[in-house]
């Protein structure tokens, strides 16, 4: 199995490789090939899925040394490692990354014709990137992959984005490098408190999350101020992280990229791209520096909360569909991160779960936005109305989607979204609340939007590549009901892209247990380790231990900033 | 110890110096044949690239030849042999760019001159000997002034030529000052003596003394590798020099000038242990310089629109990045840390050379046509027409921004890893300070190296169409330098085993009683 899962990582890269080696290849050659690459990688998922003991919290699938050190040597004298291996969180991701591949190829499936060789082993590079990164198991690696994604996903943005491309890929690249150079000193510094109090220069994850958990260093354990250790390091972690989710005030880079990203783009940068930050605070602020999460939870709290009302109010103030989408990831992404600095294990399943569900959705939304401005080219809800008269089965999957990211109990949104709900309050009820009424700002933009679209008299904008006067003709004519489009019926490819996903959004919504049982082995240890840390941290601080957690809700704070951003919410 | 007779002393010397030696004979053979011989310019080219293969090869056969380094004015340690394989690979790349860049009349004197350049590096590499290390500084110094006259077209030429002669003897003259105290503490000019002396006895160096050779040998190398503040003529000499000059000067300068620093100072600040008076100042030197350096390069490259100027500002930049290794050797020599000081640094030259020439060879390959590519929007649309090109370059950039999985991201790594990890206690902070200022311009950095690749990949063509006439060398030259950034950074772990035990070699002292043994043995016929 561990050489599946070396295999499932490089079969992108090395497709990959085949298109950019063709790049005058014809586009109908390029897709398929593309096409056939991401089936065997979702395969060999699956199959990895399959053979997965849920039963354990060690990372499986890697190559094991009889010492139970994962990988073989890979920088020698660095002590760097190349360490593959998936544990129960990291395995929903990979296999998330699998599964939206496929939709991201079928909606490029059409839209695609020119320099479609370098689209595909652009997009297949993403994904041994992102696959790489999920089922690293040394830092280092870890590191590498992260960046490495910036590369395809800046040439995507950049090649295949629509006319504001240049500034937007810029901007994503230098705004995601700038955080994790942080990032990377942060891991430098976990590296380097371990070597000089254990001797043993390890950049293994599993070893690093144990040893710093136990270490033989009273002042690991002391976070009681900003120049601590483990609040030092988790800020330099946290950079790169929180950009990558983004968190509130570095979510400015999101909308600009998502909108010019092509739909590909847009699919991969929501429904995974965001989800490497969560997942990076779990695995390292959470998992290496609780006590600096524990410390600084009054802002981490205080920011998710914001960024979850924020997006919610600028998501209601859009016109553009794909705005629309991309800002309900701001406040989607923050219900996650609450979830996350919940620091109990309730409230971090769901934030784990919320990131498959998330992924999902928004993968989902953005496919559909893509469906529809591949033949109006408009995305503004002024000029569109009525869809469901075009495409029924299309306006369900918009719909279904929808209703899934707006947490609609029985569809998986809300298996998400209630436990992190439930975590937070257990930490801090004022935070939960609030959130709670993100919760319904997020309904209200959702069903508006989907009044707005998809209900009512069919209003189409000219549609492109058809007669002139026939389309405005159809528009003004078949006022109400049954109106006959002149779009290009929903495609094969697009319905093949959507179905997996809209099956899941019913799935997890009504039977999660599978996705849980997975993932509690791996998160129950970060949690029995944030406890055993704050217990340590009483032991030896037994003032500021005690002091902490009480004056951790500051209630007035995420709720000034809400309401200076509610005029804006409200101007259109 | 018992001394060799001088003239086996100087026989065995001349064995570990077959290579240089080598490059010196063909080089003297071309440049006199060049005055009464007209032979087209491969020839010339051809010649230099034998001899400096050859010049590779008897380095690898003489590389385990020990001799007393207490004696000797060369040693030939580890570093001695990285220093001089890296000096001789980056010079078969120097080659293959430059073999077309100079016209039939004059190609026997630039050869010979690159030659000269490449010999006079290689000295230096395993210099033990303070008169040696300067003459092996000279030997490049006065040929690099040769190759910046040679071409003689333009004022601008000359002004550049001009500017870089007068630059250099001064800091040649700077060098020479910090070298006469630095002999003047103890009365000995051999360098492993000199660490030796320093690390036994107590009140060697001296403190005001000792800063004294620190401070202006600091400034005498501080003007080869172009660190603040004697960085200011790069910018002027690159643009107005042709640009495999401009390559040249990029490169050997540079890491002559860190592998000098490595073998005058850190022989002396490190083996004084860490947390000396003199080694904490030193530290305090090189890391104030290291983080102007770079900010100051990248920065102002930020504002650049000539390629030759931003890429001037890049070196100056690295030279910053490089300064960090030089802070953490001083600090702790070859202990402590994630990773040694000097170990990042002598990686990170590698993976500049191997970057930066390719950089370059991109620029001298778009210009070998008609039309000249002198800005950055002059290079709008490569990718279109030239996609190979653009794609390598694209590589060369991305890895000079230190992105992964390529070789200037290995280099910072290491660099920043070490500087983290340097010190602990009281002054742990400084180095912190370092490592995140290392990290915050490298992302500045980004900024102008992404440029570059937008306006290759984003950019449609503005006015005429390139015309690339690419030869083989260049081709050659350039792909090797890609695959280089990419193998580096993929294959890190050779090179990390070979840059340790450099690192280890130059900043430890070898054991002076075992000595004997080791040359007597390793020379039975005697």
């Amino acid at each position: 199995m561990a050489s599946l899962l070396l295999l499932t990582v490089f079969l992108p890269l090395v497709g990959a490789a085949v298109l950019a080696a063709s790049p005058g290849l014809d586009y109908r050659k390029a897709r398929r090939n593309a096409l056939v690459v991401v089936l065997a990688t979702l395969a060999l998922s699956l199959f990895l899925l399959a053979g997965f003991d849920p039963d354990k919290s060690r990372p499986q699938f890697g190559f094991e040394d009889g010492d139970g050190s994962f990988g073989f040597p890979w920088m020698g004298q660095l002590g760097v490692r190349f360490a593959l291996g998936v544990d129960g969180v990291s395995l929903w991701l990979f296999a998330l990354t699998s599964l939206l591949m496929i939709t991201a190829v079928f909606s490029s499936w059409e839209s695609i014709k020119e320099r479609a060789a370098t689209h595909y082993a652009l997009l297949l590079s993403l994904q041994t990137g992102l696959l790489g990164l999920f089922a690293s198991l040394d830092v280092v690696m870890f590191y590498i992959f992260f960046e490495f994604t910036l590369i395809p996903l800046f040439f995507l943005i950049g090649l295949y984005g629509g006319h504001d491309r240049k500034r937007a890929s810029v901007t994503f690249f230098l705004y995601t490098l700038a955080g994790s150079l942080l990032t990377l000193l942060g891991v430098i510094a976990l590296v380097g408190v371990y070597y000089s109090h254990t001797g043993i220069l390890t950049f293994s994850m599993p070893e690093l999350t144990k040893g710093l958990a136990t270490l033989k260093w009273d002042g690991w354990f002391e976070a009681d101020s900003w120049a601590s250790p483990q609040v030092v390091i988790f800020l330099l972690l946290f950079a790169g992280f929180a950009i990558k989710v983004p968190m509130f005030p570095f979510h400015t880079w999101l909308p600009l990229a998502h909108v010019e990203a092509p739909t590909a783009g847009s699919i991969l940068l929501a429904g995974v791209m965001l989800k490497v930050g969560g997942y990076g605070l779990f695995r390292f602020n959470l998992a290496m520096t609780p006590l600096g999460a524990q410390f600084l939870f009054p802002w981490l709290a205080a920011l998710s909360v914001i960024g979850i009302v924020y997006g919610a109010l600028a998501a209601l103030a859009q016109t553009d569909v794909k705005r629309l989408v991309a800002y309900s990831s701001v406040s989607h992404m923050g219900f996650i991160v609450l979830g996350l600095f919940s620091l109990n294990g309730t409230g971090m399943d769901g934030a784990m779960i919320q990131m498959i569900n998330h992924g999902i959705t928004t993968g989902a939304l953005f496919a559909c936005v893509g469906v529809f401005y591949e033949r109006y080219h408009t995305r503004e809800m002024a000029e569109l109305g009525g869809l469901w008269n075009w495409s029924p089965l299309w306006a369900f999957f918009l719909i279904l989607a929808s209703l899934g990211s707006a947490a609609v109990p029985l569809l998986n949104g809300f298996v998400g979204e209630f436990p992190i709900l439930l975590g937070m309050y257990r930490r801090s009820p004022p935070h939960a609340v609030i959130a709670a009424i993100g919760m319904v700002l997020g309904a209200y933009y959702l069903l508006w939007m989907l009044e707005r679209v998809v209900f009512g008299p069919l209003k189409e904008p000219h549609v492109h590549g058809s007669d002139d006067s026939a389309s405005h003709g159809a528009a003004d004519s078949h006022g109400h009901g049954h109106a006959h489009s002149h779009a290009r019926p929903i495609g094969w490819h697009e319905i093949a892209g959507l179905t997996p996903l809209m099956v899941l959004i019913v799935f997890i919504g009504v039977y999660p247990k599978p996705f849980f049982d997975r993932l509690r082995p791996a998160t129950e240890p970060v949690v029995a380790n944030i406890t055993a840390e704050e217990h340590h941290a009483k032991a030896t601080k037994p003032v500021t231990a005690f002091a902490r957690p009480e004056s951790a809700p500051t209630p007035p704070q995420p709720a000034a900033p809400a309401t200076n951003v509610s005029p804006r919410g409200h101007s259109l | 110890m018992t001394a060799l007779p001088p003239l086996e002393s100087a026989i065995q010397t001349l064995r570990i110096l077959l290579p240089e030696l080598l490059l010196l004979v063909v080089a003297t053979v071309m440049m006199t044949a060049g005055a009464f011989v007209r032979l087209p310019r491969k020839v010339w080219s051809r010649t230099s690239a034998i001899a400096l293969i050859l010049a590779g090869l008897v380095l690898l056969l003489i590389r385990n030849e020990v001799y007393d380094p207490y004696q000797g004015v060369f040693v030939n340690d580890a570093m001695s042999l990285y220093a001089r394989l890296l000096f001789i690979v980056a010079g078969l790349i120097v080659l293959g760019l430059a073999h077309d860049q100079v016209d039939d009349a004059r190609a026997a004197e630039f050869f010979g001159c690159l030659l000269v350049i490449n010999a006079g590096a290689m000295l230096v590499s395993g210099a033990n000997e303070l008169v040696f290390l300067f003459v092996g500084l000279e030997l490049v110094s006065i040929p690099t002034y040769l190759l910046l006259y040679l071409p003689r077209r333009t004022a601008t030429t000359q002004e550049a030529a001009t500017k870089y002669f007068f630059l250099s003897i001064f800091s040649s003259g700077l060098l020479l000052f910090g070298m006469a105290y630095l002999y003047g503490l103890t009365g000995v000019s051999n360098l492993k003596s000199l660490a030796f002396l320093s690390a036994t006895m107590s009140g060697i160096p001296q403190i005001p003394f000792g800063l004294i050779a620190l401070i202006f040998i600091m400034a005498g190398l501080g003007f080869r590798v172009a660190a603040v503040p004697f960085h200011f003529y790069a910018p002027d000499v690159y643009e107005g020099s042709p640009a495999i000059m401009a390559a040249l000067l990029a490169w050997v300068p540079k890491g002559l000038g860190f592998v000098a620093i490595l073998r005058t100072l850190v022989a002396f600040i490190s083996a004084t242990g860490a947390g000396s008076a003199i080694s904490d100042k030193a530290a305090l030197l090189a890391g104030i310089l290291a983080v102007i350096t770079m900010t100051l390069g990248n920065t102002v490259a930020l504002a650049q629109n000539n390629l030759k100027r931003l890429l001037a500002y890049s070196s100056i930049a690295h030279a910053g990045y490089l300064m960090i290794g030089v802070a953490v050797t001083f600090r702790n020599g070859a202990s402590g840390g994630v990773a040694l000081g000097a170990e990042g640094l002598l990686f990170y030259l590698a993976a500049y050379a191997a970057m930066t020439l390719g950089a370059f060879g991109v620029i001298i390959a778009v210009n070998s046509g008609d039309r000249a590519v002198e800005t950055v929007d002059d290079m709008a649309g490569l990718a279109q027409s030239h996609r190979g090109l653009a794609l390598q370059m694209a590589i060369c950039l991305f890895s000079l921004a230190g992105i992964p999985p390529l070789a200037g991201f290995v280099g910072k790594f290491e660099l920043f890893a070490a500087a983290w990890s340097a010190s602990k206690g009281e002054d742990a902070g400084l180095f912190q300070l370092i490592a995140l200022a290392g990290a915050i311009n490298s992302a500045i950095g980004a900024y102008y190296y992404l440029r570059l690749v937008v306006v290759m990949f984003l950019r449609p063509l503005r006015g005429k169409p390139f015309s690339v006439r690419m030869t083989l060398p260049t081709g050659a030259a350039v792909l090797a330098c890609t695959l280089l950034t990419i193998i580096l950074g993929l294959a890190a772990s050779p090179m990390l085993t070979a840059t340790h035990e450099a690192a280890v070699a130059v900043s430890t002292l070898p054991d002076p009683t075992g000595l004997e043994n080791l040359t007597v043995g390793g020379d039975p016929a005697k």
